[in-house]
Order: C-alpha cells, then sequence, then structure tokens
C-alpha cells in the first residue's frame, strides 16, 4: 500500500467492480481484490432482481459478474454518503418550466 | 507533393497560394484512409463521394475570392458517434452497423460552414465504453492499433481519431470524451489532444453516454491546429441546452510565467521512460513556468460519483439495447453484460452523486485557480498491447496522479502533447488540465512547448 494512499485503493477498489465503465487509470491499474470477496446479500438480491428482469438471458458466469459489479457499486455509493450535505443542496441541474408557442 | 503530416495552418497557406486545391486534398487523404487504415482498423467509413463534393465545392468558393477560414478546403474526420447524412453512424456497435441519420450534428455543420472538407467517420470503441469493455478488442471495426507499433492500442474510445491523425490519414479529427477518451488516444498515438470544457462545444447530434459528463473535442497534429478547430466548433447551440454562450479565440500569454502543480506522486511508480519524460518536458519549459511540487486535489469521491453517474446515465441513454437484448450483439464479451448492474442504480444514488458534484466542482476549482494548469503523464504507461486485459498490460505500475478521472466529472479542460517515447516505440504524453473555460491557457502552454520540441511532428514508421 505504498504507492496509492488508503483512501485511493479503497475508492479504485469499489471502482473495479462498481464502473469499468470509464477508462481513467483505475481501470488500467485495477486491482483484484473484489473477485476474492463475497458479495453482500443486498447485492446478491439486487442482481437477482436483473435476472427475474431478464429470466432466459444470463448464464453463471454473466450473473456471478454482474452481482461482483454490483457490489462494487454498493462500496462506492457508501462513499457519497459521507460526503456532507444539507438539505439546500442541489443536484447540478436545474429544471426550467416549458411554454411552447402562442 | 507529400501532404500527410503538414498542420492545418501550411495546408491552408497552400490552398491559398493554389499551390494544391481542396480537391487534390481530398483525394489524397481518401486514398490513404482506403489504403493505410485498414492496418490499424482506424476506419469506419469512408465518406469519398461527400468528400469530392464538399472539396469540389471549396475550390469553386476559393477560387472566386470567397475565403470561410483557416480549414477551408481541409480534410478532416470524426469519431462514428456523430450524426452524419447519408453515411452510416455506428456507434462502433454492431447493432447499429447500418443506421442512418438524417441530418449532421451541429460539430459536422459548423465545420462544414467553415469549408472543412469531411473525409471519413473513423472508428471507435463499442458505444464510447460505455458498457465497461476492459481489453482494447470492443468494436465491430476491430481492435484500434497504434500506428507507432500496431501491437500496441490506440487508446480509446476515440481510437480512430488517434490512429489516423498519428497516419497522416486525416489532418485533424473530432472525438470524444466522458473520461479519457480524447486524451487517451493522444497519448498513445502521439498526437496532440484537447478536451473542451463541459458545454463549450455542442453535442447535438453526437451519440450520448453521460449527457453530464460528454464532451466533443479535436485531435490533431499540435496543440495550434487544435486550437483552431475549436475556435470553429465552440460556441452556444440552440440545439443543445448545455452548450454555453462563450465561444474561443486562440490568445497567446507572452512575458508572465505560467504557474504550474504537479500532484504529488504523479511520477511516482509509473513507467520509467514515462517519468522520465514528463521530468525532461516541464524541464524545456523551466524559464516560463513556476512548478508548485506534490499538490494534492481535494479529497473527495471522485471515481464514486463519475462511476454513478455514467453508470446511470448510460443505462437510460442505451435502454432500449438493454430492454430488447441487443447487447448481445457487441463485440466484447465483458460488454455484453456490462449495462446490466446499472440497473440496480436507485434513483436517491445517482441523484445523491449529482448533488455531491455540485460541491466537488467548486472545491476543484478553488483547488485550480491557485494555477495556471496542472501538469501530469497523461497515462502511466505508454499503450497497453493488443493480447492483454488492460489490467494486466503493464504489470507493476500502481503510481501515478489520477487527473483524468475527478477533472472530467466536474467538466474542465485538458490537452495532451507528445513529449517522447518509451519502451517498444511507443509515444507518452503530456497533459495540462486547467480550470473551466481556459482552455487559452492550455493551448498557449502547449504551443509553447511544441515551439520548443519536436515530438509533435515525428511520424510513425508506416512503410
Amino acid at each position: 500500500m505504498d504507492a496509492i494512499s488508503r483512501r485511493a485503493f479503497a475508492e479504485q477498489l469499489a471502482l473495479a467492480a462498481a464502473a469499468p465503465w470509464f477508462l481513467d487509470e483505475s481501470a488500467v491499474r485495477r486491482p483484484p481484490a473484489p473477485q476474492q470477496s463475497e458479495p453482500s446479500p443486498l447485492a446478491k438480491a439486487l442482481a437477482e432482481a436483473v435476472r427475474v428482469r431478464y429470466p432466459d438471458r444470463f448464464s453463471a458466469d454473466d450473473l456471478t459478474a454482474i452481482t461482483r459489479s454490483i457490489d462494487g457499486r454498493l462500496r462506492a455509493i457508501e462513499r457519497l454518503y459521507q460526503t456532507a450535505l444539507t438539505n439546500a443542496d442541489e443536484p447540478d441541474f436545474v429544471y426550467s418550466v416549458y411554454r411552447g408557442a402562442d | 507533393m507529400e501532404f500527410a503530416f503538414l498542420p492545418v495552418v501550411e495546408l491552408g497557406r497552400l490552398l491559398r497560394q493554389k499551390k494544391t486545391s481542396a480537391t487534390e486534398l481530398a483525394t489524397y487523404f481518401l486514398d490513404r484512409l482506403e489504403r493505410i487504415g485498414p492496418r490499424f482498423n482506424a476506419v469506419a467509413t469512408v465518406t469519398r463521394e461527400r468528400a469530392l463534393a464538399e472539396a469540389t465545392q471549396a475550390d469553386r468558393e476559393i477560387g472566386q475570392g470567397k475565403w470561410r477560414g483557416p480549414l477551408h478546403g481541409i480534410p478532416y474526420g470524426v469519431k462514428d458517434l456523430l450524426a452524419t447524412k447519408d453515411y452510416p453512424t455506428t456507434w462502433g456497435a454492431e447493432p447499429y452497423r447500418q443506421r442512418k441519420f438524417d441530418a449532421d450534428a451541429t460539430v459536422i455543420e459548423r465545420l462544414g460552414a467553415g469549408g472543412a472538407v469531411l473525409v471519413a467517420k473513423l472508428a471507435m470503441v463499442e458505444l464510447a465504453g460505455g458498457m465497461g469493455y476492459t481489453q482494447a478488442n470492443a468494436s465491430f471495426t476491430g481492435p484500434g492499433k497504434t500506428p507507432w507499433n500496431p501491437a500496441y492500442w490506440s487508446g480509446g474510445s476515440s481510437s480512430g481519431p488517434g490512429a489516423a491523425v498519428a497516419a497522416g490519414l486525416v489532418p485533424f479529427a473530432i472525438g470524444s470524451e466522458t473520461s479519457g477518451s480524447i486524451l487517451t488516444p493522444a497519448a498513445y498515438c502521439g498526437v496532440t489532444g484537447l478536451r473542451p470544457t463541459y458545454g463549450l462545444v455542442s453535442r447535438h447530434g453526437a451519440m450520448a453516454l453521460a449527457w453530464t459528463m460528454d464532451k466533443l473535442g479535436p485531435l490533431g497534429r499540435s496543440a495550434e491546429d487544435c486550437g483552431i478547430v475549436l475556435e470553429v466548433i465552440a460556441g452556444k447551440d440552440p440545439k443543445d441546452a448545455s452548450s454555453v454562450n462563450r465561444g474561443f479565440r486562440m490568445t497567446t500569454q507572452s512575458g508572465s510565467k505560467f504557474r504550474i502543480g504537479v500532484p504529488k506522486g504523479a511520477d511516482k511508480d509509473i513507467q520509467p521512460e514515462v517519468a522520465a519524460n514528463f521530468r525532461a518536458a516541464l524541464k524545456v519549459l523551466e524559464d516560463r513556468v513556476e512548478l508548485v511540487e506534490d499538490v494534492e486535489l481535494p479529497d473527495l469521491p471522485y471515481g464514486a460519483v463519475a462511476g454513478l453517474i455514467i453508470a446511470a446515465e448510460g443505462a437510460s441513454a442505451f435502454d432500449d439495447l438493454l430492454k430488447d437484448g441487443r447487447l448481445s450483439q457487441l463485440t466484447a464479451p465483458e460488454d455484453r453484460t456490462g449495462g446490466y448492474p446499472a440497473l440496480a442504480v436507485s434513483a436517491p444514488d445517482y441523484l445523491r452523486a449529482l448533488r455531491v458534484r455540485r460541491p466537488m466542482q467548486r472545491a476543484l476549482d478553488d483547488f485550480l485557480k491557485k494555477f495556471d494548469a496542472l501538469a501530469v503523464p497523461t497515462r502511466t504507461t505508454v499503450a497497453t498491447p493488443l493480447d492483454k486485459p488492460f489490467r494486466d498490460g503493464w504489470p507493476g505500475v500502481t503510481g501515478g496522479a489520477n487527473v483524468i478521472g475527478p477533472t472530467n466529472v466536474v467538466g474542465v479542460p485538458g490537452v495532451s502533447v507528445p513529449n517522447g517515447f518509451g519502451v517498444q516505440g511507443l509515444p507518452t504524453g503530456l497533459s495540462f488540465t486547467a480550470r473551466a473555460f481556459d482552455e487559452g491557457k492550455l493551448v498557449s502552454l502547449a504551443r509553447l512547448y511544441q515551439s520548443r520540441t519536436d515530438w509533435h511532428t515525428r511520424r510513425p514508421p508506416l512503410d
């Protein structure tokens, strides 16, 4: 753990399963650990919900990959809730009302 | 005459002096695209008929003394996620291999208004990597190959724009970046790539991966060329609500020094050649920069926010593929299931990510305003080999400072310039990143560097 901080490692760890979506350095330096830990019951339940939605679409290996990915994302989400926000902190988009031509 | 590696400025001079014509240039680059492009899996569609029609019009106008600007008569290519009339727009994905749109993307309209000549739709990673590819073979056009050594990846997801510019198949190209997709191929292919601030360039007509993170920008032979292109494509577009009422004009910062922050660990535990090239590049600029070493970005969950936003927005943007199962037609096996985990992202969690991003933007802006730019090696390694997953490409490289991720989440600009070569004869890149809408500083810095080095003029061994 000397090359990167514990925080950075934890984030990469979460990203490794949670977001292979975007190719920043974490995708190249992806650590192998997430595959070794047991997915959480919530991750398994959410993966089961995906399977129920598309019952004939996934092999056992597919479901394993999906479960691990969900598990990693759930870990990443925990960090979002460690960032302090108040009720007044709105999402970073602005909804604007529409009125068409008269 | 050989045109393949001339910068836009020089091609324009030749056109104005009537030493060549737009038709001759178009024909020259069309032939190279068809002859050399397949070697690097760089091309999706050569737009020969359209190119020759646009070139004929450009020649007629130039002959009449009607000069549209510095791109008039200059050929170019676009990543195949920009809608183009009369030709397929495939997004690199098998399900869309035959799909056509009936209008051009705004960026193509603006380049057309500037007189540029579209010669090719360029290859890309399927769905811009939105399904989580983990290796290079993730497009129906095959894995993108860097012209410097075709056993190695061109980078992605703008794989074709990077390779095509590097191989002299187009003078410049338009790519897109959600998180690294312009700067990575720029570094791996040894060209210059400019990622504009989110909203500076209209996304209308471009494939959406993540609406709140996608950016379009140029890849070219030099920072000056990229600046010229950005001048043409930047600006408000009523068809893109996220576009901003700003343009871009190149300037030069003379006299005063640039204050450059170097993030902590930027050149630690990365490939030695990459680290050495980074320090050598800073040395080249030493009389014009004030270096501030070991700066640290605010400690915030950039990766978690980016991952959640891209997952949720991507799953929504491609919900038709998820719903009807056509993801199974994608090239990379991991892409065929990569979208499904996003169905487990809850709406409150997505909104939490959007809420966290706002203080994140403020914190990063407060941090960036202390500098004219941050400097890092664009990537911690040279291009990864085609025959291995990314994670196994260069084992043991665990360091570096992740700037691409955080700066993409908040949408600030970056530029990558070639700064030397590493193992296997592969190019390395130097990146500068700045506050929102400070593209002028980035282009000035990059032009200064390129005025003192010749890495951007090197050519890959094509024969």
